[in-house]
């Protein structure tokens, strides 16, 4: 384990891009993981900016971004960078032979598990919405035993939710798999091996396409297999004569698998070198610059060298951040994060609250840079950029920019470090 | 010491936020298990208050890809095995192999010690299976059983010459590498001389206990625990560092003894032991590896055992074998190989792991390599038996470039 050029902490999705972006530009890239960041719960989707702070839809995420609060991740990437981001991304996909569709400028309507409609940006073909919005018909099909889709719900809210001349319909997929005491639930990801199969594909066509009319979209859970390409789409969309379009959906998340899969071969691909469960619990820091990282497992410590470094670790949920009663703290730089004492003033009473949740915007605080500033305005370490969920000012669950902001400042530092602006 | 320490007694670590699901490889090939979350943190929740009545607990392989992917540092794995530990106390065993493999040593000393021993051993291996008698004990009927050695390798070991070199490791061999392939064991010794590191081996260490774990008898493991425990933590009072050369020991003496055991010195000890390769990776960089290497023109594809990558020490070998002039060598990359030490030898188990491990052996027919290189010896036996392809440790491969 040599020095690396750039050190990542972190393999979700913001780590793995800035990995992808770096190795790129010619540098040795090491990241450090500790489980296997929360991608492969996620949809999968990219969400760039849906929403303004009043909670007005934005038709274009890069235009959104004017005039967004200063405290917000994207007011210290700008627009030109945001775009600049989105499109190295999209050419990943192409690469990587699992293209995403959409467009930096513009945001895309995409169903949801229950039937409601959610702004988002770019999307894997198996989520091609503008075809459902050009069908006359749309057909939603859902699978009599599996978890966590209940097609009458979604059918019902689409109905609603859609022009009245479209014909909503409903079908249930048979899928005759074993059922007992000692087998488990189906969930999402059981249909998406089975459609993987040629029975499975077989009975799926021969059950539905007696229901598909002319100009017909199937609305279906995100079960078009597991890898990451369009094998068990081209197939199905081929046979049946229509299109078919994945709804964003719960976890274990068969579309985040697959944006995970496909991020991993692209680093692999890059040279990246990946060490895995290797828990880092501080750094070393000599003048103001980041020498070395320090892992900790069963049997001793470990320095990991680099020139610069990038915090990917996640938020809360992903274990970059650490929240205790009346204080938070981000472990690695040992950077505390302001917060209030009294733990009530944490949240709006409303967790679903008309306005961005106090608690989803605490993180670390970067400048213009994302370089790390701690509360008492001091930088830690000059040479480490922070990105992804371990930032402050945004909340991703309201505004929808999750993803967005993982991928914009992933690519923003990656960047920075390989000496582009 | 041990941070995750914790962990092991504390299942409300886990957020059930199913990453672990999406990664396991058991869930993956059938319905029959649960899955990680459920079978693991979740119930072990429940099992506080009730007693446990849950047969899927059977199919956990314990091959750690869910400690692999879980962000928050839950053991999951060792969470599964406390209890299947727990349930056969109560509850009938599914398969009559349990013992045999779980105690896989017992039969290694007992073959080994015989004259000839290993040849009736082998044949009877080969006609039990035609007679279908090790249907009848539970082993699968088309599972390709580990044959044994004519001599094991602490035999051998006493016929080696070596230079005393100040640098001095113990090695801990192992069950496999003893009564099975003991030529890895020598290969280790030859490729450490010519990198001028003394080794020790010591004849008192009992089988690290990983077989019995896995198999539900975490008490008799204890029993090795203890034993192995008190030699390992002398051995390096004497200022030796600690060699394996299988990842599952490996893993075993370091971490799961920690995770299960209380015992004096576990953590003193294992702040000096390295995976072999490892450890010569880490001569690599402090400048002292010996590269005087013979150029070797072979295609080969390298599996990291999933008990190799939960040492957080990432792919030692895939940083050192490079370096051969003339190799080609590509990770495979694809995930477990399904066998996980004993768990794809047992009659139910045996269609679920080659179900596990067939992208593994399609990967390495489609690569068109020679060879498959993998440190843990029962993993390296599922690639033969998948795959047709001979796979190797990667020291074999070291020895052979310095023409030893």
């Amino acid at each position: 384990m040599k020095k690396s050029d750039i050190l990542i902490i972190g393999n979700g999705i913001s780590g793995l891009f800035a990995a992808c972006i770096a190795a790129d530009m010619g540098k040795k890239v090491q990241i450090l993981s500790y489980g296997a960041g929360t991608l492969t719960i996620g949809g999968g989707i990219i969400d760039v900016l849906g929403y303004d702070d009043q909670g007005k839809f934005i038709a274009d995420p890069l235009k959104g971004m004017d005039g967004i609060s200063a405290n917000h991740p994207y007011a210290k990437t700008g627009a030109q960078t945001a775009k600049k981001a989105l499109e190295a991304f999209l050419k990943i996909t192409e690469e990587e032979g699992y293209p995403y569709l959409g467009s930096p400028d513009k945001n895309l309507w995409l169903p949801t598990a229950v039937g409601n409609f959610k702004p988002t940006c770019l999307v894997p073909r198996t989520m091609d919405t503008e075809a459902l919005f050009k069908a006359d018909n749309i057909l939603v099909v859902g699978f009599d035993t599996m978890k966590d889709f209940y097609a009458d719900m979604a059918t019902k809210n689409l109905r609603e939710r859609l022009s009245k001349n479209k014909n909503v319909e409903e079908f249930i997929v048979k899928l005759n798999f074993e059922y007992g005491r000692d087998l488990r639930d189906i969930s999402a990801m059981d249909v998406a091996r089975w459609l993987e199969t040629d029975e499975g594909h077989r009975s799926f066509v021969d059950q539905v396409k007696g229901h598909v009319k002319a100009n017909t979209a199937i609305v279906l859970p995100p079960v078009l297999g597991l890898e990451p390409n369009y094998k068990v789409l081209d197939s199905l969309k081929k046979e049946l004569s229509c299109a078919l379009i994945e709804v964003s959906s719960l976890p274990p998340a068969v579309t985040g698998t697959r944006l995970n899969k496909m991020l991993h071969s692209c680093a692999k691909k890059r040279g990246v070198q990946i060490i895995e469960k290797a828990r880092v619990v501080g750094s070393e820091i000599i003048d103001g610059k980041c020498q070395a990282v320090i892992t900790e497992g069963f049997d001793r410590q470990r320095k990991f060298y680099a020139e610069q470094f990038i915090l990917a670790t996640g938020g809360v949920y992903g274990g970059g951040i650490i929240a205790k009663i009346g204080a938070m703290s981000e472990p690695i730089f040992n950077i505390d994060i302001e917060v209030p004492k009294v733990q009530t003033d944490w949240s709006y009473k409303q967790l679903f609250a008309d306005k961005k949740q106090i608690f989803a915007q605490y993180g670390v605080s970067v400048d213009e840079n994302l370089t790390p500033v701690a509360a008492d305005g001091s930088k830690p370490a000059s040479n480490v950029k922070v990105v992804g969920r371990s930032l402050a000012g945004y909340d991703f669950c309201y505004e929808k920019s999750g993803n967005g902001v993982a991928l914009i400042t992933a690519y923003k530092a990656a960047a920075a470090f390989c000496g582009e602006a | 010491m041990a941070i995750n320490k914790q962990h092991a007694i504390d299942p409300d670590k886990c957020t059930a936020c199913t990453i672990c699901i999406t990664a396991c490889p058991v869930t993956a090939a059938t319905r029959k298990f649960r899955g990680p979350k459920m079978t693991g943190p979740a119930l072990t929740r429940l099992r506080k208050l009730v007693s446990d009545d849950d047969p899927m607990l059977d199919y956990c392989s314990n091959c750690k890809t869910c400690d692999l992917v879980c962000p928050s540092g839950v053991p999951i794995s060792t969470l599964n095995m406390i209890a299947k530990n727990e349930y056969y106390k109560t509850h009938p065993r599914k398969s009559k192999a349990d013992d045999m493999l779980a105690h896989s040593e017992k039969m290694g000393k007992l073959i080994t010690a015989l004259p000839l021993g290993s040849t009736f051993a082998n044949l009877g291996m080969s006609v039990g299976k035609s007679f279908g008698v090790m249907g009848a004990m539970g082993i699968a009927q088309d599972a390709k059983m580990p044959s044994y050695a004519s001599e094991s390798f602490i035999s051998k070991f006493k016929k080696i010459k070596q230079t005393p070199y100040p640098r001095k490791v113990v090695f801990f061999s192992g069950c496999y590498i003893n009564y099975n392939q003991p030529e890895v064991g020598t290969d280790l010794v030859k490729v450490y001389q010519k990198n001028k590191i003394e080794v020790a081996i010591d004849e008192n260490f009992v089988c690290c206990g990983s077989p019995m774990v896995s198999g539900g008898y975490i008490d008799d493991a204890r029993v090795n625990a203890s034993k192995n425990t008190a030699l390992l933590k002398s051995w390096v009072d004497r200022g030796y560092d600690i060699v394996t050369a299988c990842t599952s020991c490996g893993l075993m003496l370091k971490q799961e003894y920690q995770e299960l055991f209380d015992f004096e010195g576990m953590a003193e000890y294992a702040a000096h032991m390295y995976d072999s390769i490892e450890y010569l990776a880490k001569l690599h960089d402090d400048g002292q590896f010996d590269t005087d290497f013979a150029n070797d023109n072979t295609k080969y594809i390298y599996h990291a055992p999933c008990h190799l990558k939960v040492q957080a020490i990432g792919r030692p070998s895939m940083e050192l074998l490079p370096m051969i002039p003339g190799i080609d060598i590509e990770e495979a990359d694809v995930g477990c190989c399904g066998i996980s030490g004993s768990y794809g030898f047992k009659a139910d188990k045996h269609e679920i792991a080659m179900k596990v491990g067939s992208k593994l052996f399609n990967r390495i027919k489609n690569s068109h390599a020679k060879l498959g290189v993998c440190e843990c010896g029962t993993c390296r036996l599922q690639m033969e038996n998948g795959s047709g392809v001979k796979a190797i440790h990667p020291l074999t491969v070291l020895r052979q470039a310095y023409g030893l």
